[in-house]
């Protein structure tokens, strides 16, 4: 017989056929199974990683909180965050002024303006330009004024610049009136407030 | 295991044994005498067993045996050429088969065939008619002699010329093997007085005679005989032929043969004719006296039965291709859900320590640059007392310099505690001598570069400009000049707080 006896081979081929089926089936399903577990991993690996990061960050953010938060809210208090206080400002240099013994002073503020983004470094960081004029006895009475400025500075100022100058060639006396004159510009700068943006 | 389970059936004219058999098991299952209840018990054995494939090994006086050297054909013409031979020779024997041995070393390189025939195959008959009854997938009709073949083979027996002297049924069969390879058989009937041992030793020796008449056996050739005889009537052969130089004997006992055959003495003991059936049972057949209408049923058997096979090992891949998938899959959804439960709990953990960020106002990292910022805005202010005295330092030098003003500058983005300054002065009292109002200048520039703090000292404004490139006007005084004027000058310097 050279042929095969296709007559008594129905239910054998067809059982063939049918396992065939089932096996290709039952592999593609198992496979789509496999494949959908990889995937489903995967993003579950991607989700952890994402939550990993998340509790490190909260966990970092908690430790700069503990460390910085008191320093902080000093900060705030002083009026270094917030919107600026320019009378407080001027009563500073009024007190610092008799602080030193000194002969009164001229002030001059200039509007807010944004400070340089090299030193705000993305912060809301700006700065109010406040020029002195006052005059002096002798040249300490400048380092004193601003010693006292500093003391009672209700936030962070900058001394950006001063010109002290000579009003007379008159002799030093103790009793003449003050013969020198010095110019400075102060910065002050505030942060302003911004809604918080912890997690 | 229903693929290598089979049943031999051994036929002799007389009766019919039916051995079940499969791979390290087997079961006698009886004898049927060729009568009328004979063959209804046999039938009723063949219905029970008709799942399982049939061989059928003929014992019988009525057989033919003849070696022929063939040209080397194959395909279509060998089975042509076959079957020309076959009729050729016996005529209308209907079981008639060829072997092909081997193929000859020299010349054309022929076939050498073994051509073999049942001669007479009435006796046959109801037999097979009961197995074509029934659809039982006979796989062939092979001679007790080449069962005997492999018997040999079992005992591991390799001298060349082999005469198995095998009694069974109470007739005896003689064998002859050429290497290995049955050449010629007869069967001496029970009627034979051959239960003389000098009959069956004549018997022999008469069939020594026989082949190396027809040379079949080499004259020169020494006789191996072997006896197999589980009544042990052989036994006494063995002397006269040992007497006879052409011959050399060996006696196999029952035990070494049940060993060899790897079958329970006791098994063998009961039913002696099982051992050539044993030895034949799982071999492939090599010559099949068949006609090709018997072996169709078995065709179709072994057809559905490797469909059978194929479709079992298609369910079988597909099962465990299907199970590793699945397991796999189990597997990465158990590390998914290990995965989701680690998830959760750094989730949770990040809740809580989120809930105290709630009173804030500023994100902690806005808070913490805040802090640095503010921190930095602090401390880059020079001292203004550290940099006057420095100034004065170099005053105290050069006490006819008169200072008119000083400015400096202080960049919050330049580095900490430095700052540019700019010195107006005067050197008073001037008499206009340039040459050396320059020198006192150079000398107090002098003054200032000695001061640590003070570095990159600049004369920026000069009392007099002598460039070449410009117009000079100026006036020279008297010695009694009243009112001595003075020579002005600028300088820049950069104050750096020395650092601790």
């Amino acid at each position: 017989m050279k042929h095969p006896p296709f007559a008594v081979l129905k239910l054998p081929l067809l059982l063939m056929l049918a396992s065939m089926l089932l096996a290709v089936g039952g592999a593609l399903w198992s496979r789509g199974q496999a494949q959908d577990a990889a995937l489903a991993l995967q993003q579950q690996h991607s989700a952890l990683n994402g939550a990993r990061q998340q509790l490190d960050r909260s966990r970092q953010q908690q430790q700069l909180i503990a460390t910085h938060l008191a320093d902080y809210q000093a900060l705030a208090k002083r009026g270094f965050v917030g919107p600026e206080d320019r009378l407080a400002w001027i009563e500073a240099a009024q007190h610092a002024n008799r602080d030193a013994a000194l002969y009164g002073l001229d002030y001059r503020l200039t509007p807010r303006t944004p400070s340089p983004s090299a030193l705000a470094q993305g912060l809301p960081l700006g700065q109010t330009a406040m020029t002195l004029t006052l005059p002096l006895l002798v040249e300490t009475d400048l380092p004193h004024f601003l010693a006292a400025l500093k003391a009672r500075a209700p936030g962070v100022f900058h001394v950006h610049g001063c010109r002290l100058s000579r009003l007379s060639d008159a002799p030093f006396d103790a009793a003449n009136p003050p013969r020198l004159e010095a110019v400075c510009e102060l910065l002050w700068f505030t942060l302003a407030e911004k809604p918080g943006t912890g997690s | 295991m229903i693929f290598g389970r089979r049943l031999i059936l051994l036929a002799t004219p007389r009766q019919i044994g039916v051995l079940d058999w499969r791979p390290g098991h087997m079961h006698w299952l009886g004898e049927f005498q060729a009568s009328a209840e004979g063959l209804a018990a046999f039938r009723q054995i063949v219905v029970k067993h008709a799942h399982l494939a049939m061989l059928l090994v003929a014992d019988t006086v009525d057989e033919d045996y003849r070696s022929e050297i063939l040209p080397h054909v194959q395909g279509r013409a060998r089975d042509e050429l076959l079957t020309r031979k076959l009729k050729q020779v016996f005529r209308n024997a209907r079981f008639t088969g060829a072997w092909r041995q081997a193929r000859e070393a020299i010349g054309r390189r022929d076939d050498r065939y073994l051509l073999a025939a049942l001669t007479d195959a009435d006796w046959l008959t109801p037999w097979l008619s009961v197995l074509h009854r029934e659809q039982v997938p006979l796989s062939g009709i092979t001679p007790l002699a080449m069962a005997c073949q492999q018997l040999l083979s079992k005992l591991k027996l390799q001298e060349p010329h082999i005469l198995l002297a095998c009694r069974l049924n109470s007739s005896l069969r003689l064998s002859y093997y050429h290497n290995g390879l049955l050449r010629f058989s007869r069967l001496i009937g029970s009627d034979t007085p051959t239960q003389q041992p000098g009959n069956a030793a004549d018997e022999i020796a008469k069939t020594q005679l026989y082949l190396a008449g027809q040379r079949i056996l080499p004259r020169e050739a020494r006789l191996h005989v072997v006896l197999i005889d589980p009544t042990g009537q052989l036994d006494g052969a063995q002397a006269p032929l040992n007497a006879d130089p052409a011959f050399s004997t060996r006696l196999i006992d029952m035990p070494s043969l049940a060993r060899a055959l790897r079958i329970p003495d006791d098994f063998l003991a009961a039913t002696p004719e099982v051992a050539p059936l044993a030895a034949i049972a799982g071999e492939a057949m090599q010559l099949n006296l068949a006609p090709p209408e018997l072996l169709q049923r078995h065709t179709e058997f072994r057809w559905q039965r490797g469909l059978h096979a194929a479709t079992a090992g298609i369910a079988l891949l597909g099962l465990s291709i299907t199970a590793t998938y699945w397991l796999h899959a189990q597997d990465l959804n158990d590390q998914t859900h290990q995965l989701a439960q680690q998830q959760q709990q750094f989730d949770s953990r990040h809740q809580t320590i989120a809930r105290s960020f709630s009173a804030q106002t500023a994100a902690p990292e806005q808070l913490a640059q805040t802090v640095a910022l503010a921190r930095q805005l602090d401390s880059r202010q020079p001292d203004t007392n550290a940099l006057l005295s420095a100034i004065g330092q170099a005053m105290r030098i050069t006490p006819e310099i008169t200072l008119e003003s000083i400015r400096w500058t202080d960049e919050p983005l330049g580095p900490a505690g430095e700052a540019r300054v700019e010195l107006d002065a005067a050197l008073s009292p001037f008499d206009g001598n340039y040459r050396a109002a320059m020198q006192r200048i150079e000398g107090f520039m002098q003054a200032l570069r000695a001061v640590p703090s003070i570095h990159a000292v600049n004369l920026s404004r000069s009392p007099v400009n002598a460039d070449s490139s410009g117009t000079l006007t100026g006036k020279t005084f008297g010695a009694d000049t009243a009112e001595a004027p003075a020579a002005h000058f600028s300088i820049s310097l950069l104050y750096r707080e020395a650092r601790p």
